[in-house]
């Protein structure tokens, strides 16, 4: 049984089988096989990435040892940039490319902030947090701005971020795979996931291995930042406006998210596969739990408690198989 | 040539002197107005202030509006600040029924108007002191929606005692919401449905609510009517009909505010009927209450809601003023 104990070692293990185990309940008991009904499991693949996307780039970070909480403002910032731009007739593609950079200049700004006055990130991005939701309010008066006609339905940009793929999968879903892969593959088996790695877990270690941390924080904030960008206009060109609204309670559902995949808190541990799964687990419960007709009136508490027991769960078995 | 220089700048000068005494001066100068509200986050709030400002420039007083973000505490805080600052009139979202009864009344004690606007005590006047109210009633304005839509079910043969009425929050346990559905249930009464479920929405951000309705609908297939209590609820009601595979007018749906998303599925027949607080007229008329209250002691209690917004025509007034702000 060593492969057992080697693969309950690996820290997304956990959440892997809890994964499986909530896929095949939910599968086999809900009312008419719903959770595996075609519409259901498009409007998931669709409607999950949203976030999804965001906690990436949020696990990511996290390793790294930091935080990033400005990401519920940074995306409806990035979506309103984009937006703004559309409606003085820049065309959407141009306009996409500018709100990723906005992202990644926030992201930067995030970085430099927090590495620069070593103040913790916790407490640079909640400030940041604020502050551009309250530059966002002020620049946009909170008034949706519809742009169904500047990106209409089945425009090739609008079939790039809210279109399906063989009359079926959502493409949302497959830029979440690829992102996921892009970051897998920086993350597992390039030079710089290792010093993400090193950064967070010992970041004297790291600095007296030659390390430049301080570049490392920055870029983990700009990917964040350019995340934020990518998801904006997904969301703006899927929901077909700007909503002030968009991305709230993003920053602890990512930070939750990550933790469920097995992020750790302290930074240093922490997988990608870990971070798809903590991203596809929480939505696949709140999905589940209404398809199984449990009362809406109040699900969040099962979704809080899931949580919980998904980290409680996650530190047992590391005990144990230490 | 001097000479004729400052003959030209004297007369310029008398001139100007003169305008500005021949101006009339405005009604509400020097009289100070606050609006403690509870909102923020949503675009409701900034055609209520648009509102208030063009009364406050018509009038010529001084208006600021505190947006709270739906922190009651902020609110109370907010509220005290404002009386100690001895404005003309205070104008105040009632948005719980015993948090600001005593504020109130400590307030009208100090000799400051205090009106209701936009949210008030569920008991009205007897629950709270506020010498007024200017706002939608909640109520009247969901009754109002609900029986377009239970008529809406009734000329298309629908039996209404098999009815399963769905009703989506962002906050259920909020006053909004609450209200709503009383108003809601009210007209189920009267045509005969008995079989409802308040949904909570998760909150405010849309992916969000768009998963939970589409989850409800796809589970509860006995559903006849989904209703949105609030802006989001209802803007997001298009999306998740789509994405359950309904049909346009499958299901019966309407709800709250005019969002694009919510106007497009109007459009496209999957929302029957929408309600238009009017929400420019609670800013406007707030200004207006209280400059009247300063001169003359009235306090009317003014319904500025319930504008029911179900076909092209009232679609093209409200795109056509939405980006003014003032629908």
């Amino acid at each position: 049984m060593e492969w057992v104990r080697n693969f309950l070692r690996y820290r997304a293990a956990n959440t892997f089988l809890v994964f499986i185990g909530l896929v095949v309940f939910f599968s086999l008991l809900t009312p008419n096989y719903l959770f595996v009904d075609r519409r259901n499991l498009a409007a998931l693949g669709k409607l999950f990435p949203d976030l999804g996307v965001v906690a990436l780039g949020v696990g990511v970070l996290m390793i790294c040892g930091e935080f990033d909480l400005s990401v519920s403002s940074v995306l409806p910032f990035c979506s309103y940039v984009f937006v703004r731009l559309l409606y003085r007739g820049i065309v959407p593609f141009w306009a996409f490319w500018v709100a990723l950079g906005v992202g990644a200049l926030l992201g930067l700004l995030n970085g430099l902030i927090t590495v620069k006055t070593k103040m913790p990130s916790f407490i640079t991005t909640l400030g940041t947090m604020m502050f551009w939701r309250g530059v966002l309010y002020i620049w946009s008066k909170m008034m949706p701005a519809g742009i169904r006609n500047l990106v209409p339905s089945g425009s090739p940009f609008e079939r790039a971020f809210a279109g399906t793929v063989g009359s079926f999968i959502p493409v949302q879903a497959l830029w979440f795979t690829l992102f996921a892969l892009i970051l897998g593959i920086l993350l597992h088996y390039h030079r710089f996931g290792n010093w993400i790695y090193a950064t967070g877990d010992n970041r004297d270690a790291a600095r007296a291995m030659g390390i430049n941390t301080d570049l490392v924080k920055t870029i983990c904030f700009m990917i964040v930042g350019i995340l934020c960008g990518f998801s904006a206009c997904m969301q703006a060109v899927r929901i077909g406006s700007f909503a002030a609204t968009q991305g709230i309670g993003f920053e602890l559902r990512a930070i939750a998210a990550c933790v469920v995949g097995g992020t750790s808190l302290r930074g240093g541990v922490g997988s990608m596969p870990g971070i798809v799964l903590g991203a596809l687990t929480i939505p696949i419960l709140d999905n589940g739990l209404i398809l199984l007709r449990v009362p809406v009136f109040g699900i969040s508490a099962f979704i809080g408690i899931a949580t919980i027991l998904f980290v409680v769960l996650n530190s047992y078995v590391e005990r144990k198989t230490r | 040539m001097r000479r004729n220089l400052f003959m030209v700048l004297l007369v310029s000068v008398v001139l100007v002197g003169t305008l500005a005494f021949a101006q009339e001066k405005k009604p509400a100068e020097g009289m100070y107005f606050r609006l403690v509200t509870h909102g923020g986050d949503d675009p409701f709030w900034a055609v209520v202030q648009k509102g208030a400002m063009d009364a406050a420039k018509e009038l010529g007083c001084k208006v600021d509006i505190d947006l709270c973000g739906g922190d009651l505490t902020l609110q109370l805080k907010r509220f005290e600040e404002a009386v100690a600052m001895k404005p003309n009139g205070i104008a105040l979202v009632i948005n719980d029924d015993t948090a600001w009864d005593e504020p109130v009344r400590r307030a009208l004690e100090q000799g400051i108007p205090v009106i209701g606007m936009n949210n008030d005590d569920s008991e009205g006047a007897v629950g709270n002191p506020r010498l007024c109210y200017i706002g939608q009633s909640e109520k009247a304005a969901a009754y109002r929606l609900a029986r377009r839509l239970f008529d809406e079910a009734k000329a298309r043969g629908i039996d209404l005692s098999k009815a399963h009425v769905a009703m989506a929050a962002e906050v259920p346990g909020a006053n909004y919401a609450k209200i709503r559905a009383s108003g809601i249930l009210e007209a189920m009464k009267e045509y005969g449905i008995t079989s409802y479920e308040i949904i909570d929405a998760g909150g405010l951000e849309m992916t969000t609510v768009e998963a939970r309705e589409t989850a409800y609908l796809l589970a509860h297939p006995e559903t006849t009517f989904l209703i949105g209590l609030g802006g989001i609820c209802t803007d997001r009601l298009t999306a998740s009909l789509k994405a359950a595979g309904k049909q346009p007018g499958e299901i019966i749906a309407g709800g709250f505010d005019t969002t694009p998303d919510t106007l497009a599925g109007i459009k496209e027949g999957y929302v029957t009927a929408t309600i238009d607080q009017q929400q420019y007229l609670q800013g406007y008329f707030a200004v207006y209450v209280l400059y009247l209250y300063n001169k003359y002691g009235f306090t009317p209690n003014i319904d500025t809601g319930g504008y029911l917004v179900d076909s092209p025509e009232k679609i093209a007034l409200i795109e056509k003023l939405s980006p003014e702000h003032i629908r």
